[in-house]
């Protein structure tokens, strides 16, 4: 299948228009990690600890990365991007797929098509193309066109390959680095080598390293699955550690969301719920329901279990939160034991009745002498109650 | 003779079922039923069985009856008998 990509080279520093060395950061859980980093800083990676990125590079700024705000910037160029292609997947910050199989009759030549994506994505961002077969190979031709530029990958891509570095691989750092201790520096080393070795150093991701060496990627693109997500947020006119305070601007914001969709019959399926501390550190949290909440006190219980779980950084001066999955109300498991409780009332009335005629009303058929010849002794009538 | 000791389980609690009901049955010369009475008299089109029962012999209160499985001139079949120790006749269901 042939796909376009569209790199967007350090999209949450453009997002952050910042000019000088600096290292974006991100939080996953207590640990910090770097997002990105200006191109002149050597030595860094993506997802390394910062830590370890200050000892290479002291000179850099910190700025605290904002990924819901990078998202938002993103998604606007994927809807941009819809506009030229129906197939559009944000695979990561700054990375989409677009899939441009049979745009042949609106587009032409390969160009047009470069040209009219082109149109679409902001200018500052100077977004690389690349036009392969598969994703891996689309990839590696954005990453090796120009800024502002494209590369069209056709035929063998055998030498295209050969000299790339192990490090464009879309593997984890682990596996990265232990090609690298295993003095794998290329492409065309890593797929001279045969599947077995590779499967048994590095496990299932063993044979995706080979195949994508060699140029063979047969990963679909995902298209975005599209969902309304609805966005409330409120700034505290104080910053606050109280729970309590947290709860009722949530319940205050649940409220107003469910005015856009409660009398479509829709509740809520999944959240996010964010926050961000006077200090600039985020906090979010996915939260699931089992069943659509159908209100917003159904929905504040789940999300208060979840608030008191996961503390918050620090004073939060602003909440907000994101509802990205609705729907309708879904049939409700019953109880296992329903007919045991039914009989149960039934019983009950039964004897009531009893009671109240004062004589037994409902009755069973009994086995008495079943093996009687004489059919007046076989059954007998017994009061239910009994 | 074993005789009956009158001990009954909750006799206002059980209810016997499919207790015989009396029938107007008129006889062949050879003591079979001829005519039966169900609700209009009937005509007996063909016996289709015939059975006799005795039990409890050893009781103050024996029993003796021959069971006949009758089909009527309307197609209704019928189970009914003769208690030969009384001589009337009845109707019961024997399933």
């Amino acid at each position: 299948m042939r796909i376009l990509c569209i790199l967007l080279p350090n999209f949450p520093l453009r997002c952050e228009m910042l000019t000088g060395p600096a290292v974006v950061t991100y939080s996953q859980g207590s640990q910090k990690l770097v997002l990105d980093f200006s191109p002149g800083l050597s030595g860094l990676q993506r997802d390394m600890p910062v830590q370890e990125a200050l000892a290479r590079c002291g000179e850099a700024v910190l700025v605290q990365g904002d990924l819901s705000r990078y998202w938002s910037v993103f998604h606007e160029i994927l809807d941009a991007l819809e506009q030229r292609s129906p197939l559009v997947e944000g695979a990561d910050l700054g990375l989409a797929y677009l899939g441009v199989e049979g745009l042949q009759l609106l587009y032409p030549t390969d160009d047009l098509l470069i040209k009219a994506v082109r149109e679409v994505v902001p200018e500052r961002f100077s977004a690389r193309l690349g036009l392969a077969e598969g994703k891996f190979p689309a990839y590696l031709a954005a990453l090796r066109s120009p800024p502002h530029g494209h590369l069209i990958l056709k035929g063998d891509l055998k030498s295209f390959l050969n000299d790339l570095p192990c490090e464009v691989l879309p593997v984890s750092l682990k596996s990265k680095r232990k090609l690298r201790d295993f003095g794998l520096r290329t492409l065309k080393q890593v797929s001279a080598l045969p599947a077995g070795p590779l499967m048994a150093q590095f496990g299932p991701e063993g044979s995706l390293i080979r195949d994508l060496a060699r140029g063979l990627d047969d990963t679909p693109l995902y298209p975005r699955f599209l969902e309304e997500n609805i966005e409330e947020s409120r700034l505290l006119s104080s910053v606050t550690v109280s729970l309590e305070a947290l709860l009722v601007t949530w319940q205050s914001l649940l409220v107003r969301a469910f005015l856009a969709f409660a009398h479509k019959g829709l509740g809520i399926r999944s959240m996010t719920l964010w926050t961000r501390t006077w200090n600039g550190l985020d906090w979010e949290q996915k939260v699931k329901f089992k069943e659509p909440a159908m209100n917003p006190e159904s929905a504040l219980g789940r999300l208060k279990s979840v608030v008191e779980n996961f503390p918050q950084p620090g004073p939060v001066e602003q909440l907000g939160l994101r509802i990205t999955g609705l729907g309708h109300q879904c049939g409700k498991q019953k109880s296992l034991f329903d007919e045991v409780r039914a009989r149960e009332h039934l019983l009950e009335d039964i004897k009531q009745l009893e009671l109240r005629l004062g004589s037994p009303q409902v009755f069973k058929i009994k086995e008495v002498e079943p093996w009687s010849r004489i059919p007046e002794r076989r059954y007998a009538l017994m009061p239910l109650s009994r | 003779m074993v005789s009956n000791t009158g001990k009954t389980l909750c006799p206002d609690a059980f209810k016997p079922v499919n207790l015989p009901e009396a029938v107007r049955v008129e006889e062949n010369p050879a003591g079979e039923p001829a005519v039966v009475w169900l609700g209009k008299r009937q005509m007996v089109k063909s016996l289709e069985d015939r059975w006799r029962l005795d039990d409890e012999w050893w009781r103050s209160q024996a029993i003796s009856r021959m069971y006949y499985a009758i089909v009527c001139q309307t197609g209704q079949r019928v189970t009914v008998f003769k208690d030969l120790l009384q001589g009337d006749w009845w109707r019961q269901g024997t399933g």
